[in-house]
């Protein structure tokens, strides 16, 4: 909302600077997020000055020395010039020394080229008040000698671009904005006086406006018009045009100019009609039918159902009431007869009509925030007077009012007390209720309390329905009082001896993880596309991950991974040349399932080949380097990996490489891992170059439980283990975790629980010669110990004999010699 | 016999200063002192030795025996230390740079937040989550934003289809429809609805507007909310806890200043500005910062919480702007592109 400083000290005296004035409105609430200047600034020591004496100047030819009078006050100047448009006789601006010019330049005596100049004739780019630098400002008229140039010059203004929050549509306005001023500056706000008072002293309803109905007073409660005869279009006065130019309005006549005017003034949208346009003489404030259309003034036809609100003749709708008026019956230049519609529209309506049809105007901004129920009568008066003023003719017939004021009565009852407490400091009684009676908030009642000071009844104006509450009020009182003046104090923190949320533990768990793992951590966003969620998941993935309102089309879905994120990081890296090879990211995934969406905390990585030539080549990444990652990140999720079945991605899931990958868990069990390789022909088809390895743990938030469980302590032997070795041949696709399994089994039959199998593990995987097509050779080491002495080879020997004759039987295994 | 005796031990000495490797070793010991050495044979033949020339001899035989231990001794460590010295490779040029990948970087938005959550941790705020899908009631309803209100727009903000289904983000009503929250102070309404006041909690997390994105607007961005909710809290606590964030951050000298403003789940309501002598890039003396207020009666309500008994304030910034304010990075889109060159300056 553009606000204009001249317009302003209509109705608020205001004597601060233009930089005071900015921060009272900011600290009463409102956000300047421009001030303009327009016409001249303040220019103090440039005067009108004649230019009696033209000479060469001797030593340049392209300057001039002349004799300038100045008036009677200062005499006749000799002032060196370089411009050319000016002749002798003619009266000039003349910046003498001691002036200073917008951009802080200050005109001083000095030497130019050994001739001196006691000050400077200046152009209209110099004084700030135009663009034009191609000579001197030539003034017309002939003003007087010695005369203050901002006396000859257009008066400046300044316009504050002012953010209006949405519980103050009062302040749409310059009375409202006056208003906060004046209780700033603890002034007085002096409103505008109308002449014109409703009193046409007529009795008839003349034939140009025969009646006025409205038929949905639920949303028009109140309907004003006034006809006015015998008006001249033309151009609104030089002033109105000035000021509507300055807050960024176009002048177009007298009518729309004063009707913008008002609605500037008072916050109240008005709208005019060529009286001989109304079908029937007759205006009904009615629902629209379903289907009806209308073009408004933009050009557009727009289609109107029964939920919205118009202006209509007899015949069809002449307005979508409150936010554009019609083509067919607007004002235009030969109109000489006008209906002035000024009315309250309730805010649901209005906004609900103009959500619906896409369509807004300053009108429709003002009702939608809702206008104050009071103001319509007012504001129109004030047109009314502006009319006959600017624009002639004469009202005729009695004032159309159909309903009325709606209801307005509220107090609000508030002690000094809960003020102070509220706030936290105290704040005399005096200036609280200063502060109210400036905000013209009426105190109607004063009583003492016991013990919370004085308790105030409150009047609340029709503009403020913003102000409900007793704790309204505290606002109020401390916006008056200055939110710059509460009283610094020390942060007092009892301990409310809480953890921070498992998510938040977890998540910096793996962050912490995988930095510490030469990672670099990063941030994606959530949003992607469709064709991506098919790929990576499924088509109902697509179907539930689709949001119903995507701002654009490659951000349609919610992310069921963190890889293709990082995926598109890899590349960006890639293709600006920068060596990259390990990223992570934590956040939110949606994981589809069975038709519905989880949302799980998530942390997942990729390792690519480095690029970077390097003096000494390191291993690349490989499936099991990706196993240990996620492994730790599973554990940081609470999950044993180790503990945990891991089949082969396959199915739907296209972006991991088959036979090269593994995935872990479900949803149905709250998390899942997946990781191992991506799909080569994938990865190069994103444009990425090499091998890419990636990994993902997704749970859902309420499986993770903060701490991790704490681990039950076992006593250890301090006996030495009896380590003995096996190799198994068997068909190459046997897991190794099969064999594990049995063997574990088999040993710890073979013990007889006598002494433990503490530990099997494969040492060597071998596939080739000397071995059957088809087979490989697993060969495991076993550890067996006993907690309370040393194993003898006797009962070790007998143990891993047994396990030997047993593992062969019925499995198609052999032992490798 | 004496004769014999030192050319065997002189023998022994040359023959142990040219073994070089183990294996060696053990053969020139074996062939002195093993079973059938020749200073074993030696003190085999003492049986043969007449008696009184027995103490003499053995006398001889021992001194001996010492000097070849002492040599074999010599010769082990000498061995050993070769063996060590094996084990090197050549010296090290200390200047040449690690092949290694690393180290790794936190993210910058990582870095900012945690920052600002071990601070609010000292005055005793715990960090809460939750879910970054929600519903209308958590988002806007029992955030005093009712069902008209602009913000909640399908212009401005990210919904579902009425047929999504989010099995862990309950509904209120069968009624409302999910969307991707718009500020993270539906996590103080989860929180408020899961225990009773007293609660201090940090908030940060990802949120979404429907908005263009261009260099200081994202479709996802993040945010830090605190609450506090508590008998008798005021203003000034406000005020103070503010002052303290700022001070901590940038620096005892920094300063904040409240102007009124506009919430609707707080009354009053205030942005914040603070000073900016500390910040790079920045020329006003004041720069916005972030909302905050104490917390509006009618949320206490949604949650069921007396609000003639609790009190509280709210504070929410947006931690992309901190973390373009502390930095002086003037493009939010660099922190979802994560060029290498732009994660690796923070760390």
């Amino acid at each position: 909302m553009k606000i204009s400083l001249n317009w302003l000290k209509d109705y608020v005296r205001l004597d601060a600077s233009v930089d005071e004035i900015c921060r009272a409105i900011t600290f009463l609430g409102f956000e300047v997020e421009q001030v303009i200047r327009t016409g001249a600034p303040e220019l103090n020591h440039v005067v009108v000055g004649e230019v009696l004496v033209r000479d060469k100047h001797p030593n340049a030819d392209k300057l001039s020395v002349c004799q300038v009078d100045i008036g009677p006050a200062g005499g006749v100047k000799t002032i060196v010039c370089g411009a050319q448009n000016y002749q002798v006789g003619d009266r000039v601006p003349v910046a003498l020394a001691g002036a200073v010019l917008p951009g802080n330049f200050t005109i001083k005596q000095s030497k130019i080229r050994g001739q001196l100049s006691d000050g400077m004739m200046c152009s209209a780019k110099e004084l700030g008040v135009a663009e034009d630098a191609s000579g001197l400002l030539i003034l017309t008229g002939r003003p007087a000698l010695g005369t203050p140039i901002n006396d000859v010059l257009p008066a400046g203004d300044t316009v504050f671009d002012i953010e209006i929050t949405p519980n103050r549509p009062d302040c749409l306005s310059h009375l409202g904005i006056a208003r906060e001023l004046a209780a700033w500056f603890k002034t007085e706000l002096i409103y505008p006086q109308e002449k014109f008072r409703g009193d046409t002293g007529a009795t008839q309803r003349p034939d140009l406006l025969k009646s006025v109905r409205v038929d949905a007073p639920e949303d028009c409660p109140l309907y004003t018009a006034h006809i006015i005869t015998g008006i001249e279009i033309g151009p609104s006065p030089d002033w109105m045009q000035q000021r509507l130019t300055a807050v960024g309005l176009r002048p177009i006549n007298n009518l729309v100019d004063i009707g913008n005017y008002v609605m500037l003034e008072y916050g109240q949208p008005m709208h005019a009609f060529d009286a001989r346009k109304l079908g029937g003489n007759e205006i009904i404030v009615r629902r629209a039918a379903d289907g009806e259309k209308i073009v408004t003034l933009d050009g557009k036809e727009r289609s109107l159902n029964s939920r919205m609100l118009v202006i209509a003749d007899a015949t069809k709708p002449v307005v979508i009431a409150g936010i554009m008026g019609g083509e067919n019956s607007g004002v235009t230049d030969d109109t000489t007869d006008l209906v002035l519609e000024v009315a309250y529209f309730k805010r649901k309506s209005i906004r609900w009509t103009s959500r619906r049809l896409g369509l807004s105007s300053d009108s429709s901004y003002r009702y939608e925030r809702g206008i104050d129920p009071h103001t319509a009568l007012e504001a129109a008066y004030r047109a009314v007077d502006l009319i006959l003023e600017h624009a002639g003719g004469q009202v005729v017939g009695p004032s159309y009012i159909v309903g009325g004021d709606v209801p307005w009565q509220r107090e609000i009852v508030v002690t000094h007390g809960f003020i102070c407490e509220k706030l936290g400091f105290t704040i005399p009684e005096a200036d609280m209720e200063a502060a109210f009676e400036a905000l013209e908030l009426a105190v109607t009642r004063k009583e003492p309390t016991e013990g919370r000071g004085t308790a105030w009844t409150v009047s609340i104006p029709s503009w403020r329905d913003d102000l409900d509450r007793p704790i309204d009020l505290v606002e109020e009182v401390l916006r008056i009082y200055g939110t710059e003046r509460i009283p610094a104090a020390v942060v007092t923190a009892p301990g409310l001896a809480a953890e921070d949320d498992p998510v938040v533990l977890f998540n910096r768990r793996v962050t912490d993880y995988l930095v510490g793992h030469d990672f670099h951590e990063c941030a994606t966003y959530t949003l992607r596309s469709s064709r991506e969620v098919a790929a990576w998941v499924s088509q109902t993935a697509v179907a539930e991950l689709a949001l119903a309102n995507p701002f654009v089309d490659d951000q349609s879905h919610l992310r069921p991974t963190l890889v293709t994120g990082l995926l598109d990081v890899l590349k960006l890296n890639q293709s600006r040349g920068v060596a990259v090879s390990r990223l992570c990211e934590v956040g939110r995934v949606f994981i589809e399932r069975n038709g519905q969406n989880l949302e799980c905390a998530a942390v997942a990585f990729v390792m690519a080949d480095d690029a970077d030539r390097k003096w000494q080549r390191r291993e690349p990444a490989d499936f099991y380097a990706v196993k240990h990652h996620v492994t730790a990140l599973a554990a940081a999720g609470g999950i044993d990996l180790n503990r945990q079945a891991l089949v082969p991605v396959t199915g739907s899931y296209l972006g991991w490489q088959e036979g090269h990958c593994a995935a872990a868990g479900e949803m149905g069990q709250g998390w899942t891992a997946r990781f191992g390789l991506l799909n080569l022909a994938m990865v190069k088809g994103l444009g990425i170059e090499g091998k890419v390895y990636a990994g993902i743990f997704a749970i859902l938030p309420e499986k993770l439980t903060g701490g991790l469980a704490r681990r039950k302590y076992s006593d250890f032997s301090l006996f030495p283990a009896a380590l003995r070795d096996l190799a198994l041949v068997v068909d190459q696709d046997t897991a190794a975790e099969t064999l594990r399994r049995k063997l574990a089994e088999l040993a710890r039959a073979a013990t007889g629980g006598k002494f433990a199998v503490e530990q099997i593990a494969p040492f060597d995987v071998y596939q080739g010669e000397g071995l059957p097509a088809g087979k490989k050779s697993l060969a495991f080491s076993l550890a067996f110990r006993a907690p309370d002495r040393t194993l003898t080879d006797d009962e070790v020997n007998a143990a891993m004999q047994q396990v030997q004759d047993k593992i062969v039987v019925g499995t198609g295994w052999t032992i490798r010699k | 016999m004496q004769a014999t005796l030192n050319a065997l031990a002189e023998k022994a000495a040359t023959e142990f200063a040219a073994v070089m490797a183990r294996p060696e070793f053990e053969a020139a010991k074996a062939r002195y002192v093993g079973p059938n050495g020749e200073l074993t044979a030696l003190m085999k033949q003492m049986g043969t030795v007449p008696k009184e020339q027995r103490p003499a001899m053995g006398k001889l035989i021992n001194e001996t025996k010492v000097r070849v231990q002492a040599l074999l001794d010599a010769a082990l460590e000498r061995i050993a230390a070769a063996e060590l010295r094996a084990q090197l490779g050549p010296a090290v040029d200390p200047t040449l740079p690690s092949p290694d990948v690393g180290p790794g970087t936190y993210h910058p938005l990582t870095l900012v937040r945690e920052e600002m959550c071990r601070i609010l941790r000292k005055v005793g705020f715990t960090v809460a989550d939750g879910p970054e899908v929600e519903t209308e009631f958590y988002c806007f309803d029992a955030l005093n934003t009712p069902a008209d209100h602009p913000a909640r727009d399908a212009q401005d903000t990210f919904y579902f289809p009425e047929s999504a289904r989010f099995g862990n983000v309950p509904k209120k009503t069968a009624e409302e429809k999910y969307l991707l929250r718009t500020h993270t102070s539906s996590v103080q309404i989860r929180t408020m609805l899961k225990g009773p006041p007293p609660i201090r909690i940090v908030s940060p997390g990802r949120v979404y507007r429907r908005d263009t994105t261009d260099a200081t607007h994202s479709a996802n961005f993040h945010q830090l909310e605190c609450l506090y909710v508590d008998r008798n809290v005021t203003v000034r606590d406000l005020k103070a806890l503010l002052d303290y964030i700022f001070a901590s951050l940038l620096g005892k000298d920094t300063k904040t200043r409240f102007r009124p403003h506009y919430f609707g789940y707080t009354e009053p309501s205030f942005e914040v500005d603070l000073s900016a002598q500390h910040l790079p890039k920045v020329k006003k003396d004041w720069i916005e910062i972030g909302g905050c207020g104490m917390v509006d009666p009618t949320v206490f309500s949604a949650v069921g919480y007396d609000p003639e008994v609790w009190t509280g304030y709210a504070f929410g910034m947006g931690l992309e702007r901190l973390a373009m304010l502390l930095y002086g990075i003037d493009d939010i889109r660099y922190f979802y592109q994560n060029d290498l060159r732009f994660l690796k300056q923070f760390a």
